[in-house]
């Protein structure tokens, strides 16, 4: 033992004070947001506020569903996440195993160096060239422009990640499938992939968490309501409801929805890809 | 010479690397060549005449912009103080998070939970927590006496640059929380034990032998979030779209006014650069730091 018994008693309700805070201070605005918005009017606009609701009412999310665009919303979001992360993935394979096996070429490690200091680009600084890029290509307002530039932004953290994840397996599985006369992409998708799944999972949930949470490119580069993604289409809300925040929390609890239940079951890969990232910086 | 084998496994690399190289050059490296050239031309999307080469007049007219100072300002409060609460709170918490508690998984999941969420739907909520009109937050501090009356979190000049720097530092220090969960869990238990052993009571050996060893992971993630938070658009955007009167405005709010509102591609451009210059300074120092003590 370290520390003597009671100091250990008193350190433990400590922990578990602080741990209790941290909860409340984390939960709290998400419960809120939720109770919000099942709460009728009347009860909303009061000046004694109750997590209790007495009266329940789906009425803001048959206001947002069926009275807003937002069901087109959180289709694009969707979409473009998805396409996104299958894109960011699949170039972030090859690289990565490219940065993992040759880096004896001074060409791989020159691109190391390249998707190091790109990552370090932030997105804001690129906004103007890349309106205007994607406006001479004519591809404001497609889908085609967010994919692009979001699989640009995420490429980088995907390639380093499956790097680490290809660097933990040992090279000797590899030669004796090539003896055998496998290819190397053979090589990738029948050997290096399957044993490397969970990484696999983790470094696509950043890809999409990237994606559908992305804002200012979205909002920039959108400005056709068909074409609009999730997060500035709900914030364009903020104009249009003025202050009905019932059915803006509706709005909010049925965009984080997709991304409680992904985090509910991957939690794990999540903080496995947190730290990959924190660590190689 | 290299061998055959060695060539076939040079063309696969170059195969490999091809597709993420063609993207960061045509959206990474040649917009940012673009910047840095737009910033030294006239070009102006509503005064089409307008155009041709700047020289520095497109530096000289941001910097003598009205609120170019208290955007600068801004973005240095908003980025330290920023900073400072989300190692701060992600400190305490992964200490919290490292003793032997029951349903540790359980907790640590609850205080990712902001991280994950849309900055945007973070902000809103947070708005309508904060609105002085049934804010649960300020009827709750009017009934805990810390304030007479509802107040106006974001839209008075003295309190919304702050109060968006606290929903920021919810919204980001899970981060820290994990970063530095794994580093405190890489610390030796032997040489605690050691320190025990020599007499050094838990003070001690938290700010001698942990903290010391949290050095790095620690210079890391609070050097890329520096980064990360002076560049970050969404959040005063959402929140307060830089108002009341600028008094929120920091310099990427700055860029996209210049942009989308004025549609001054130079100036902007301008000011895209300086903040890369800026950038590119810190990066410098902290490389400097950093090999400096690895040598030392």
């Amino acid at each position: 033992m370290l520390i003597s018994r009671r100091k250990q008693r008193i350190l433990t309700i400590a922990t578990y004070l602080v741990l209790a805070g941290f909860t409340f201070y984390c939960l709290m605005p998400f419960l809120w947001m939720f109770v919000t918005s099942i709460k009728p009017d009347d009860q909303i606009r009061t000046l004694n506020p109750s997590f209790l609701v007495k009266k329940m009412t789906f009425g803001h999310f048959d206001n947002v569903l069926n009275n807003s665009a937002f069901l087109t919303f959180f289709k694009n979001s969707l979409f473009i996440a998805s396409v996104t992360t299958v894109a960011a993935l699949l170039i972030s394979i090859f690289a990565g195993y490219a940065l993992s096996r040759f880096v004896r070429f001074k060409g791989v490690k020159l691109f190391g160096v390249a998707m190091m200091l790109s990552q370090m680009i932030p997105g804001v600084l690129l906004l103007i060239p890349l309106y205007l890029l994607m406006k001479n290509v004519s591809l404001i307002n497609t889908y085609a422009s967010l994919i692009l530039a979001y699989t640009t932004f995420t490429v980088p953290l995907c390639t380093f990640m499956m790097k680490g994840f290809f660097d933990t397996i040992p090279y000797e599985m590899e030669e004796s499938a090539e003896i055998d006369g496998c290819s190397r992409v053979g090589i990738i998708f029948r050997i290096l992939l399957p044993v490397s799944l969970p990484s696999l999972v983790s470094t696509s949930l950043f890809a999409f968490l990237n994606a559908w949470n992305e804002f200012m490119f979205g909002f920039v580069f959108i400005n056709d309501e068909s074409h609009r993604t999730l997060t500035p289409g709900v914030s364009l809300f903020k104009g249009l409801y003025q202050t009905d925040w019932g059915s803006m929390m509706a709005a909010s609890v049925l965009s984080v929805l997709p991304i409680v239940i992904i985090f509910v079951f991957l939690q794990r890969f999540l903080v496995e890809g947190m730290t990959a990232g924190a660590v190689k910086g | 010479m290299l061998t055959l084998r060695e060539k076939r496994a040079r063309r696969i690399a170059v195969a490999f690397i091809v597709p993420a190289l063609l993207f960061f050059l045509l959206l990474n490296a040649f917009p940012l060549g673009q910047v840095l050239w737009d910033s030294f031309q006239l070009k102006n999307l509503l005064n089409k005449a307008e155009n041709g080469f700047a020289g520095l007049a497109n530096y000289a007219e941001v910097v003598k912009a009205e609120y170019f100072m208290t955007a600068l300002r801004n973005t240095v409060i908003w980025t330290v103080l920023s900073v400072a609460g989300e190692y701060v709170l992600g400190l305490v918490s992964a200490i919290a998070l490292n003793q032997k508690v029951i349903g540790r998984t359980l907790f640590r999941g609850v205080i990712i939970i902001p991280w994950v969420v849309p900055i945007v739907i973070a902000g809103m909520t947070w708005t309508w927590m904060l609105t002085p009109d049934y804010g649960i937050l300020n009827i709750w501090m009017v009934k805990l006496g810390i304030i007479d009356q509802p107040y106006y979190w974001l839209g008075e000049l003295n309190t919304a640059l702050l109060t968006v720097v606290f929903v920021n530092i919810w919204r980001s220090f899970p981060f820290f929380t994990i970063s530095l969960l794994a580093g405190l869990q890489s610390v030796s238990r032997d040489m605690i034990e050691a320190a025990a052993i020599d007499g050094a009571g838990v003070r001690r050996r938290f700010w001698h032998i942990v903290l010391p060893q949290l050095k790095t992971v620690s210079l890391t993630i609070v050097f890329i979030h520096i980064i990360w938070t002076a560049v970050n658009f969404d959040f005063i955007w959402v929140m307060t779209e830089g108002g009341p009167l600028h008094s929120s405005e920091t310099l990427p709010i700055m860029i996209y006014r210049y942009a989308m509102q004025e549609y001054n591609f130079g100036q902007a451009s301008a000011l895209a650069s300086m903040m890369l210059g800026f950038m590119v300074a810190g990066f410098v120092l902290y490389y400097f730091y950093a090999t400096r003590k690895n040598r030392g």
